[in-house]
């Protein structure tokens, strides 16, 4: 069975159709990239994971369990399951790092906050940022603010991780000290679904590469696939775009 | 110049305008409370409201940014009683500071309303944090960080404001320092002291407004 399961999956930000029937899985353990142009429908894809927009039909199941969107209760268990890392870290300004990484296992879980701190500093640690535990966000690289990102997420224990565009924003001397933290989550099994344009690495870090274009899924195959031998022409003409710049 | 100055005919009366300083501090944290209620209440109105509501709301703000404070005192105490209503002059003067404050600071509070991040809410929001949680963990504090420099600004000023209410015969610190000259006729070493005495208790409150901003709600301040 597959770990995440979108079967069909249509979405829309009010009459303005941006996804149209996405079907993707990603096995458990397994690490999917998305790639495709701008306004493909990448991000729509992940805000649907995320309940930030419920889709306008098909379904999508987590290890099976179908998930009904017109319930609060199901929305909050999907996000459960599912966290999200964004481009723009949106990390909480006024916390500080440990805060931030804290806030939302203590105050939104009610867990105890003697039981989470060592595990959030651990989780600091894991990403090079033990001796920054007491900085704000402003004080960070935004290399470091993306790493502190991904532990806040990691923090919530979910099961499968998506991540957007997170290396988009940095300079590039700061894109492998982050892109170093995801191989690591891949080599210990999380799955993961991954959006980014960097393609080296997705061809590295993907069992899978799903292309898109025009809110569809063109072509899906091993990373060899669809860098070396696309079928689509779509896929031929933006591999041939990226690979020639 | 020849002018000796005589400070010693100044110092007697210094408890008396320091008593009138107090007096200043008094009205400046009164309608600086009551403006910022009015102001919290009318930029959420004109942030989220709509109709009749809204347009008193705008009209207040229009008529008390843009009419100057004296003018506004004075129809408080001149006007009024034309109509029936007798207001002491200091409670002129607070009433009027208090209704001005409550112009700008819904002007000023507007524009922090308006700067709260979409993004950071919707990080919140798929971290679990319900819509209360938002206002209460994200919300509130970047507001607070932003407001507090500009609200402290104008507290400063509208403690130099209060030397308005002299004009209305209130022994705060200025109309206690035309009392002084009048008695000693000594203008220069009276309104240097004032000038002091104002000084002083401006900075004081800078500091310790800074203080509290920079440490308490993290806003962007310099102590000094
Ligand atoms: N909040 C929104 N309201 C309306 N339309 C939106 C909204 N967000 C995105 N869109 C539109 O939906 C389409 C898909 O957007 P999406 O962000 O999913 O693209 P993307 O593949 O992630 O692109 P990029 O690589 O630029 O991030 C675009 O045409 C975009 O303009
Ligand atoms: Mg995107």
């Amino acid at each position: 069975m597959a770990h995440l399961e979108l079967d069909d999956v249509s979405a829309a930000y009010g009459t303005f159709q941006v996804l149209k029937g996405i079907d993707l899985s990603v096995a458990r353990g397994e690490t999917v990239g998305l790639v495709g142009p701008s306004g493909s429908g990448k991000s729509t894809i992940l805000r649907v994971l995320t309940g930030l927009l419920p889709p306008s039909s098909g379904e999508v199941r987590v290890a099976g369990d179908v998930v009904d969107y017109s319930r609060a209760s199901e929305i909050r268990r999907l996000r459960d399951r599912c966290a999200i890392v964004f481009q723009q870290y949106n990390l909480f300004q006024n916390l500080t790092v440990l805060e931030n990484v804290t806030i939302a296992p203590t105050k939104i879980r009610g867990r105890k906050r003697a039981e989470v701190q060592p595990e959030a500093e651990a989780l600091l640690a894991r990403v090079g940022l033990s001796d920054k535990l007491g900085a704000y966000p402003d004080e960070l690289s935004g290399g470091q603010q993306q790493r502190v990102a991904i532990a806040r997420a990691l923090c919530l224990k979910p099961e499968i991780l998506l991540l957007d565009e997170v290396t988009a924003a940095l300079d590039p001397e700061l894109v492998s000290e982050v892109l170093d933290t995801i191989r690591g989550l891949a080599a210990e099994g999380m799955t993961m679904l991954i959006v980014s344009h960097e393609m080296g690495f997705i061809r590295e870090i993907s069992a899978r590469v799903a292309f898109m274009a025009e809110g569809r899924v063109v072509e899906l195959g091993s990373p060899a696939d669809i860098f070396d031998n696309p079928q689509k022409e779509r896929t031929r003409d933006f591999v041939g775009k990226i690979l020639r710049h | 110049m020849d002018y000796t100055f005589q400070y010693g005919q100044v110092w007697p009366y210094l408890p008396y305008l320091l008593s009138g300083a107090w007096l200043s501090l008094q009205i400046a944290f009164l309608a600086f409370c009551g403006g910022l209620l009015i102001g919290t209440a009318c930029a959420a109105m004109r942030s989220f409201g709509k109709g009749p509501l809204l347009i008193v709301v705008n009209a207040y703000v229009i008529f008390f940014v843009n009419t100057p404070q004296l003018v506004q005192i004075y129809f408080l105490y001149f006007a009024l009683p034309d109509m029936g209503i007798y207001l002491s002059s200091y409670m002129a003067v607070l009433i009027g500071m208090t209704l001005n404050a409550g112009a700008y600071l819904t002007e000023i509070q507007r524009a922090g309303f308006e700067s709260r991040r979409r993004s950071e809410m919707e990080a919140a929001e798929v971290l679990g944090f319900s819509r209360l949680q938002q206002v209460r963990y994200v919300i509130l504090p970047h507001v607070a960080k932003v407001l507090f420099p500009p609200l402290s600004n104008h507290y400063i000023l509208m403690t130099l404001g209060t030397s308005m209410a002299a004009i209305f015969g209130v022994e705060e610190l200025t109309g206690r320092a035309l009392n002084v000259n009048s008695q000693t006729f000594r203008s220069l070493e009276v309104f240097s002291v004032v000038a002091l005495i104002y000084i002083a208790v401006t900075l004081v409150a800078s500091v310790l407004l800074a203080l509290l901003g920079r440490y308490g709600f993290r806003a962007k301040m310099r102590v000094v």
